[in-house]
């Protein structure tokens, strides 16, 4: 029965993103698998342990290239390139996250946009000659079909996305359950508190680092492996407020927050884009808009409100049901 | 234990925020399940010296030992690791998390589970467990810093101002707890309530200005007019 309680959630969350893939088309639903991958680590960062990151684009390229590499250069099964993704960004968040975790929250965002720009400017100019520059790497072709589900077949990707989006889930509930998120929690109200206590606020902070941004060049192995090509526009500076928009849109500190938002967001740019030339202002628009109605983002503003209502609903079911019995 | 049988000697400390001296040679002696005070006006230097022990200030000289281990430079964590546990002023606990939750990092960075003990101290905690620590009283947070800090049966509790603003119902009950405490850890307690801390102290040392001006020990020398002639 527990065990179900603590599922359930999860299960509706992935189950209505199925229905979606039904209803909608197969590029916005992987779209949206994928994105909502990439701002959960963002969302971790920010919501639990008070890091603003704007260099999430930075981790996603590593895992991007690193695949990337891997395809053009290696070999060809998706499943290793994938692998070959998340511990290269692992080994990433490893080299820089104790740098960068001793830094107060405001040069964390803005050691991190560093880094993004570094990767940028690598990939882009000085390490030309492997990466093709603004070309890219392009192997779509040379990837291998896969056994069980083949990658390379974007409906089965999607199945594919799914379980691993299912799994990333899994683990991060498990994280805010888990004493270690509310360790995470602790440093992010009062690191010193938690210091009084015996913890070091260090590990605490690198520890998270890692797993969000492993979590992130996850996502951006996924992406190289869907789309078939990695450039440097990956990590494009322009682009590295998505996450954190994406974050705030949905509700940061939410569990369901990446996906509402990642929803919200695809959404917006292919109907947006579709009308307006400038889709990105209306974007702009909205945020002020969450900001100033409560900065509780769409899942954040709407989670209180179901759980009153179904609870309200279940209260005067077992209400009705004791009177019935009384009678 | 060191060779004078004290669990903490402070010796010939000097601590400064910046530029501006905060202490001055200050020596501080505990013995095992002693209650020692420190007394003094606001801005005398009573928490600047609870801090400096718990290794949140790095001292300018001077000692401070548990047995034959001198905690200056070691990192806070490391110090409440060895059982010298810190409950600060402010009353803040982890507000966005439940009592339960917040006893449970006690707990964890510990390895203590055993919640009777704080239970025993404090049985209303045991009704409040599922409530955020946000949503509780000042004398709810305060029972909760103090069980939280016991876990692990530390070796020494430094208590800042405990009852500072707390009801004189809760206060009494505090009294009594850290009677029993001292039972088991000796106590370093901060306060500027003279009634309370002369009722139940062993060595009171008042401090004005950053100095030690007087050190009481014992019953007959321990009285709020005795401490209230050095501050």
């Amino acid at each position: 029965m527990n065990a179900l309680r603590w599922w359930w959630g999860l299960v509706l969350a992935f189950a209505l993103l199925v229905v979606m893939r039904v209803f909608l088309p197969l590029p916005f639903a992987n779209e949206v698998v994928i994105f909502s991958i990439y701002t959960i680590g963002c969302n971790f960062l920010l919501g639990r342990v008070g890091f603003i990151s704007f260099g999430q684009p930075a981790y996603l390229a590593v895992g991007a290239y690193a695949a990337g590499f891997y395809f053009t250069y290696f070999g060809a099964n998706p499943y290793i390139g994938i692998v070959i993704g998340i511990v290269v960004g692992f080994i990433v968040a490893l080299i820089v996250g104790p740098f960068f975790v001793r830094l107060r929250s405001d040069y964390f965002a803005l050691v991190n946009l560093a880094l993004a720009v570094i990767i940028y400017f690598l990939m882009q100019k000085v390490l030309a000659p492997i990466t093709n520059g603004d070309n890219g790497l392009w192997y779509l072709t040379n990837l291998e079909p896969t056994p069980v589900l083949d990658l390379t077949h974007p409906s089965q990707f999607f199945i594919f996305a799914l379980l691993v989006g299912f799994a990333t889930w899994a683990f991060y509930k498990y994280l805010d359950d888990s004493i270690y998120g509310a360790c995470c929690l602790g440093a992010k109200i009062n690191e010193d508190k938690l210091t009084f206590l015996g913890y070091d606020n260090f590990r605490i902070r690198l520890t998270a680092f890692v797993i969000a941004n492993t979590t992130t060049a996850l996502a951006g192995a996924l992406y190289a492996v869907y789309l078939g090509f990695v450039s440097p526009e990956i990590t494009s500076p322009t682009r590295a407020v998505d996450p954190v928009v994406v974050t705030i849109l949905g509700g940061v500190g939410t569990l369901y927050g990446p996906i509402v938002g990642a929803i919200a967001y695809t959404g917006m740019k292919d109907v947006l884009s579709q009308i307006l030339v400038n889709w990105e202002l209306m974007i702009g628009f909205l945020l002020v808009f969450i900001m100033l109605a409560g900065e509780k983002g769409i899942w954040g503003t709407l989670e209180p409100r179901l759980k009153k209502l179904f609870f309200r609903k279940a209260a005067s079911e077992t209400a009705g049901g004791s009177k019935a019995r009384t009678a | 234990m060191s060779a004078n049988g004290d669990i903490l000697t402070v010796n010939q400390l000097n601590v400064a925020y910046g530029e501006a001296k905060v202490l001055f040679d200050v020596d501080v002696h505990v013995r095992p399940n002693e209650i020692v005070a420190c007394v003094g006006r606001n801005g005398a230097g009573k928490t600047t010296l609870l801090k400096s022990i718990a290794g949140f200030l790095k001292p300018a000289s001077g000692a401070i030992m548990t047995g034959s281990t001198s905690l200056v430079g070691l990192t806070a964590f490391v110090i409440a690791g060895m059982g010298i546990k810190y409950v600060p002023q402010d009353k803040r606990v982890f507000s966005d998390l439940t009592v339960r939750e917040n006893l449970e990092l006690g707990s964890y960075a510990s390895g203590d589970y055993d919640w009777d003990k704080v239970t025993t101290y404090f049985p209303k905690l045991k009704q409040l467990m599922d409530r955020k620590a946000g949503f509780l009283s000042g004398g709810e947070r305060q029972m909760l810093m103090i069980g939280r800090a016991i876990l692990g049966g530390p070796k020494l509790l430094l208590v800042d101002e405990p009852t500072e603003g707390l009801a004189p119902s809760i206060v009494s009950h505090l009294k009594d707890v850290f009677v029993e405490l001292a039972k088991k850890s000796a106590l370093v307690i901060v306060e500027q309530n003279l009634p309370l801390v002369c009722a139940i102290a062993d060595r009171v040392y008042a401090l004005n200005e950053g100095r030690i001006m007087a050190e009481l020990i014992g019953r007959e020398a321990i009285r709020p007019e005795a401490c209230e002639k050095y501050l």
